[in-house]
Parts: C-alpha cells; sequence; structure tokens
C-alpha cells in the first residue's frame, strides 16, 4: 500500500486526541506488517470504502482502554470496560478515522467509514488485509496505541 | 393492564370485521373504525388512538396520504399498513412518510398481534422498520448465500440482540456498512462450523488437507457474498440509500467479546447440518 495514505491517520490521531485530554502524544514506530495483527486486548476495527477501501484497527491494551476512557471522562475512575467506558472507546475511534476521512478527502479521495467495532478478549488475533499493512506506534501519555491501516 | 387503543381505517366491511375477530379478547381494543381518509383523520384527532392500521385504498384518498396527514398531526403516530398490495414501491413510500410496518391480505392474526405488540415497544417504530427494511435483506442474503456457497439449507431466525456484546468462539468476519445508515456486519462461527462449511465451500471431502489461510479466506468471501447480497437487496428498494460495505476485517480466538456499544443489532441465525452461522447486523444509534 502507498505510504502516503498513513498520514492522514498520524495527522487524525494527534488533532483529535488532544481535543478530547490528551496532551503528550508522539509517534514511536512505524513498521511494515503482513498477515494478521495479535490484539492487545481490545482492538476496534472500522471500514472505509469509496475511492479507497480498506481497514483501521486502533489495537490497546484493556489498561490503556481504561485510561483513555477515564481520561475523556475527565478523570472519572473506570474500573472494568464497561458499557460507558465502551461507548467512549468507540467515540474515539469514530472521531479519528472520520477526521483520517476528512484527511483523505483534502488529498482528493473520497472515503465513507463504518461504525466501529470494538472486541475485547485475552488471546486473538485479527486480519484486516490479505496483504502488507502498516502499523504506527503511538505513544499517549506513557501508552501504547497502535494504529494499523490496511488500504486495497 | 391498560388497553393498547387501535383506530382501524378500512373502507371494507370483511376487513374491519377479520381485524375485529384478530383482536377479540387480547390486549388491544378497538377504539373506532373510520371509512374513508377524512373520517381517519378526524378521528385520529379525536380519539388520539396509540396505533392506526390503515388500509391502501380509501374512497377518497390512498393510505399512504392519509397516513401523512396524521403523521403531520402527530409525527410519533405508529401506523401499520395492512393492504393487498406490498411491494417495494409502496413500502418505499411509505417508509419515507412514516408508516412503521406493512402487512399483506390476508392478514394472519399472530402477525398483526406481533406487530401490534412491536411498534408499541419504546422506539420500536425504528426497531421494527430497521428490521422489516435492512435486516430481512440480511436474512435472505445468508440463507441464500449459505444454499448457493456451500448447498446447505438452513432455518433461519432473527431478533433483537439484547446483549452488550456479541461473543465469539472461533471466527467473525466483519464487514462495515457505509451510507445510509451506517453499521456493521458480523458473521461468526465456531471453528467446528467454520472448517465443515470451507471443505463444503471448496469441495473437499472429509480429512483432506486445507491449509488454514484457505479456510479463512473462504469464510471471509461468504461474508463477502452474504453480506453484499444483503446490501444489494436494499439498494434494490431504497435507490436513494447507496448502501455500501468495506472490505472484511477478521478476528479469530476463543471467548472475544465485540461490544454493541452504540449500536442497535439484530442477531440472525442459520441452523443447518453443519452448525450454526450467525449474522449480526448493528446500525449505528444517533447521538
Amino acid at each position: 500500500m502507498d505510504a502516503k495514505l498513513v498520514n492522514p491517520f498520524i495527522d487524525a490521531f494527534t488533532a483529535i486526541m488532544p481535543q478530547i485530554g490528551f496532551q503528550d502524544i508522539k509517534r514511536t514506530g512505524i513498521t511494515v506488517k503482513e498477515r494478521s495483527v495479535e490484539s492487545l486486548g481490545v482492538t476496534v476495527l472500522v471500514g472505509f470504502t469509496k475511492a479507497i477501501k480498506g481497514n483501521v484497527a486502533y489495537n490497546m491494551s484493556e489498561d490503556t482502554a481504561k485510561f483513555i476512557a477515564s481520561t475523556m471522562m475527565m478523570g472519572m475512575p473506570v474500573a472494568s470496560l464497561d458499557d460507558m467506558a465502551q461507548s467512549a472507546i468507540s467515540e474515539m475511534s469514530n472521531m479519528l478515522t472520520a477526521n483520517a476521512a476528512t484527511n483523505l478527502v483534502a488529498m482528493g479521495y473520497e472515503t465513507d467509514i463504518s461504525t466501529p467495532s470494538i472486541s475485547v478478549g485475552e488471546t486473538f488475533v485479527v486480519k484486516i488485509s490479505s496483504e502488507n499493512y502498516l502499523s504506527v506506534r503511538m505513544d499517549l501519555c506513557g501508552h501504547t496505541v497502535e494504529i494499523d491501516i490496511a488500504v486495497q | 393492564m391498560k388497553k393498547i387503543s387501535v383506530l382501524v381505517v378500512d373502507d371494507s366491511m370483511v376487513s374491519r370485521a377479520v381485524i375485529k375477530a384478530a383482536l377479540s379478547g387480547t390486549n388491544f381494543e378497538i377504539c373506532d373504525y373510520a371509512e374513508n381518509g377524512m373520517e381517519a383523520i378526524e378521528k385520529y384527532g379525536a380519539l388520539q388512538p396509540e396505533v392506526v392500521t390503515m388500509d391502501m385504498n380509501l374512497p377518497d384518498a390512498n393510505g399512504i396520504e392519509c397516513s401523512k396527514m396524521i403523521l403531520a398531526m402527530n409525527p410519533a403516530a405508529k401506523i401499520i399498513m395492512i393492504s393487498a398490495m406490498k411491494d417495494h414501491n409502496l413500502i418505499a413510500q411509505g417508509r419515507s412518510v412514516g408508516i412503521c410496518s406493512f402487512l399483506q391480505k390476508p392478514v394472519k392474526t399472530q402477525d398483526l398481534l406481533d406487530t401490534i405488540w412491536l411498534v408499541c415497544q419504546k422506539d420500536s417504530c425504528n426497531v421494527k422498520s430497521l428490521q422489516d427494511f435492512y435486516v430481512k435483506p440480511f436474512a435472505k442474503g445468508l440463507r441464500k448465500g449459505l444454499f448457493s456457497l456451500a448447498g446447505l439449507e438452513s432455518k433461519v431466525h432473527t431478533e433483537v440482540n439484547k446483549e452488550a456484546f456479541v461473543e465469539i468462539d472461533g471466527i467473525a468476519v466483519i464487514i462495515g456498512l457505509t451510507g445510509d445508515p451506517v453499521g456493521r456486519a458480523i458473521l461468526h462461527m465456531d471453528t467446528d462450523a467454520m472448517q465443515k462449511f470451507s471443505e463444503s465451500m471448496l469441495n473437499k471431502t472429509m480429512g483432506e488437507e486445507l491449509a488454514a489461510e484457505a479456510v479463512t479466506a473462504s469464510v471471509e468471501e461468504a461474508a463477502n457474498i452474504i453480506i453484499g447480497r444483503g446490501v444489494s437487496l436494499i439498494n434494490d428498494v431504497f435507490k436513494d440509500k447507496e448502501m455500501r460495505i468495506t472490505p472484511p476485517g477478521t478476528i479469530c480466538g476463543h471467548k472475544i467479546r465485540i461490544a454493541n456499544a452504540k449500536v442497535l443489532s439484530f442477531n440472525i441465525v442459520a441452523m443447518t447440518r453443519l452448525g450454526e452461522f450467525k449474522l449480526n447486523i448493528g446500525f449505528a444509534e444517533g447521538d
């Protein structure tokens, strides 16, 4: 896949996360991967289609998901990934992908996005493409969020 | 228990008698009858019934025009159209004005009671209309897809998903739905059903080696075809919606939970000789 298509997703992350309460954001790595993503515990999948088609997966540990949900809810303690916390993670993924889609439109790629699907489990793998995909690691206040992007 | 009031709009004496018989002895009570559109509008305004059954052909108006006027008085009015015709065009027109559900004459008692009950539930007009117009095509897509891909006959059952998550044990193929409405579809099954389905789809005999990748790929392809077929059926009816599907994302593992956060979802289960094939269709809930 074309590496330039990754930037709209990274830009979305760095633009949106500060708006929902995260100040310290760094990109710590980018790698080409193939086949399946090993879930870190919580993986949110959002599909997109129209001028370009593919999937983006936001992959994080359950602790990170709870930290994100808590921060988004103004520091409210989040002991478990309950309905409210899941809603927050879903909302974040939706905002990130919608913003990435806006960035893609600005590059000339009309893009529609689907509803996020949050999967939670101890060990599972997620396949987002039958070919290579790009995996970007972002550091969010000491927590890692992996963004896996596959474009057909 | 308070009875639910129903206004029956129909110019045929026979149809009115059929509906009366169907509702007798139930918790639904006919508050009045209207034989034409003008009478229906007047009686709706005066009686404020909870549910209206509406015939399509009235002497002075058609059922859609009449429903439109009732919905202008009360946008939350719950109207069930009961007519001799029930085609795509009629459904599309009726749905666009806000009719909740459609039944065809002769209406079966149980169908009528179920439908009235469903439209009376909270936010049920939305649930019922999603089920009728967006979920049924996927159920059809699943049944036909399983048959054409692997020669599987199935019994299909659909229900509203009341759980907070969809439990996965085996494989789940997630395909996003874009357009109107936005959502996602998940085809899932256990490992045993997946293996057998793949063998059947790829014409392999039992015991013949099948690479894990080929198994996954065949389920992905099946999901693409089944969900794609459902979306095509929807687009055939609602030509302005232009729903599209995204490429599949596949999850494999055990005890995985896919959250039902911010979606209203439906479970469609196809029971076959190779096991159960489940399709969960979720639509984004408005904020």
